[in-house]
């Protein structure tokens, strides 16, 4: 029903419009498997050197911007895989996870370069963290024992801490709203804490797809400021592997990606989650933000 | 490279603060700041938690960067446009903020990180470094000094408070603490 409107009101535009006719033909053609061949828009290249057919064809430019209206389609079936993953992710009491990363920054003439990192983390409910991050420009540990967070700069041998909130997705939005310090994988805690899908404007299901060896099924989402994708374990499992964030409020568009290997069964102690700094280690303050105390 | 110095730094100025302001909005502070290179940003890695925030003041690669916004010296002196310079070519060489252990120097290119610039022109301007303004490393000719339980970094007469801005460590200027 919803899918029929929604073609007439493709098809009828595509009246009015008769280059958009070619974008209504795929969508008649591939209504089955939404959104993997037919809305494709383009894709990266793949090869630096020798010169490349134009990557799209006029028409095919001109169906782009057909085809990302096209696609703010919110499948509730993408919607609720994400809030099992969510529902399972609550019932976890401890997690060990271990994440290679790779991260985009923007350089100011628009260039995107890539960082590398891994990360080691043990979190356990409801105030218990361990993370170690290591990427091509910094080496962070942080805790959080329950009581007061960590943050120490191995390399540099300087530490900072504040009192810690009761959980860790509190302790995430501090950070992140009085810090701006981004708690690795931060979502996790986001999504194992309460309903986070309000947000979503676009979901889709782009079908099986392998992580590390294991079948997952990969969604892709979209809201304001950012397109993602998940893919989330198939089976009795339900945990993401990996995620892909793409960031939309910069033209350049920098992605974030994160492939994940889980533990569910952790061995640890609390001295685990406690900072004991090393004795040559200086504590420092975490910078005012803009909004904070003025200097 | 030969180019018209004023128009095309004043350029990059703008684009800079252009990108504090609007084109940011979304970009969640870069855990690290970024202060000294020449980076506008970077993705956020987090899709859950939107900052009340999160237009531009709070990116760390633009608020907490020396040649930024922190920069006391960006919007109304002659400083500007050679800071910019410096900028440029530390993007150009790809020195970003790693944690540069003082001990350890420099790291890449002479003509990284603003406070060099300084120094080479010392003689000429007497308040080198803008108290306020933070750079991602300091020389490693600093020496740290604790005053009154604080941690500073003491490079000749000027003097350096690190902090955490973000995950990433800075060094703001600081007036002398004794």
């Amino acid at each position: 029903m919803y899918q029929d409107l929604w073609r007439k009101t493709i098809c009828a535009a595509a009246v009015v419009l008769p280059l958009m006719s070619i974008s209504c033909n795929r969508q008649s053609v591939g209504q089955k498997q939404p959104a993997v061949e037919e809305q494709n828009a383009g894709a990266a290249r793949v090869g630096t050197t020798g010169t490349t057919a134009p990557a799209q064809p006029e028409a095919g430019t001109s169906s782009t911007a057909t085809a990302s209206d096209a696609a703010t389609e919110r499948d509730a079936d993408a919607i609720k895989a994400l809030e099992d993953m969510s529902n399972y992710l609550r019932t976890l009491k401890a997690i060990q996870v271990h994440a290679t990363t790779s991260r985009d920054e923007v350089l100011v003439d628009g260039q995107n370069v890539t960082f590398s990192g891994t990360l080691d983390m043990i979190a356990e409910r409801p105030n218990h963290l361990r993370a170690e991050v290591i990427n091509d420009k910094q080496q962070r540990m942080y805790f959080d024992d329950g009581k007061t967070f960590s943050v120490w700069a191995r390399r540099v041998n300087y530490y900072a801490t504040i009192p810690a909130p009761p959980t860790l997705r509190e302790l995430a939005e501090k950070l992140s709203d009085e810090y701006n310090v981004e708690l690795p994988l931060a979502d996790l805690f986001y999504w194992g804490d309460s309903k986070t899908t309000g947000d979503i404007v676009g979901a889709i299901d782009l079908g099986p797809a392998q992580v590390d060896g294991t079948t997952c099924e990969h969604y892709a989402f979209r809201q304001k400021g950012a397109d993602w994708q998940v893919w989330i374990q198939q089976g009795n499992y339900p945990l993401p592997r990996k995620l892909v964030i793409t960031t939309t409020t910069d033209p350049a568009r920098p992605r974030y990606t994160s492939v994940m290997t889980w533990n569910l069964a952790p061995s640890f102690d609390d001295a685990a989650f406690t900072f004991e700094p090393p004795k040559d280690a200086k504590k420092i303050m975490f910078g005012r933000t803009p909004t904070g105390n003025s200097e | 490279m030969s180019r018209p110095m004023v128009g095309k730094t004043g350029v990059v100025v703008i684009a800079v603060l252009l990108a504090g302001g609007t084109a940011l909005v979304g970009q969640r502070g870069g855990g690290r700041g970024g202060g000294g290179h020449a980076s506008r940003g970077a993705a956020r890695t987090s899709v859950s938690h939107a900052s009340p925030n999160v237009g531009g003041n709070r990116s760390a690669n633009v608020d907490r960067s020396a040649n930024v916004d922190r920069s006391a010296n960006v919007n109304r002196n002659a400083d500007v446009n050679r800071n910019v310079d410096v900028n440029r070519n530390v993007n150009r060489d790809v020195n970003f903020d790693r944690d540069i252990d003082v001990g350890r120097g420099y790291g890449v290119g002479d003509g990284c990180c603003y406070h060099p610039v300084a120094r080479a022109t010392a003689a000429a301007v007497t308040t080198a470094a803008v108290v306020g303004s933070a750079v991602n490393s300091i020389p490693s000719s600093c020496s740290a000094v604790s005053v009154d339980g604080l941690t500073y970094q003491q490079c000749g007469s000027t003097w350096y408070q690190p902090e955490f801005s973000g995950s990433a460590v800075t060094y703001v200027v600081v007036n002398p603490p004794r």
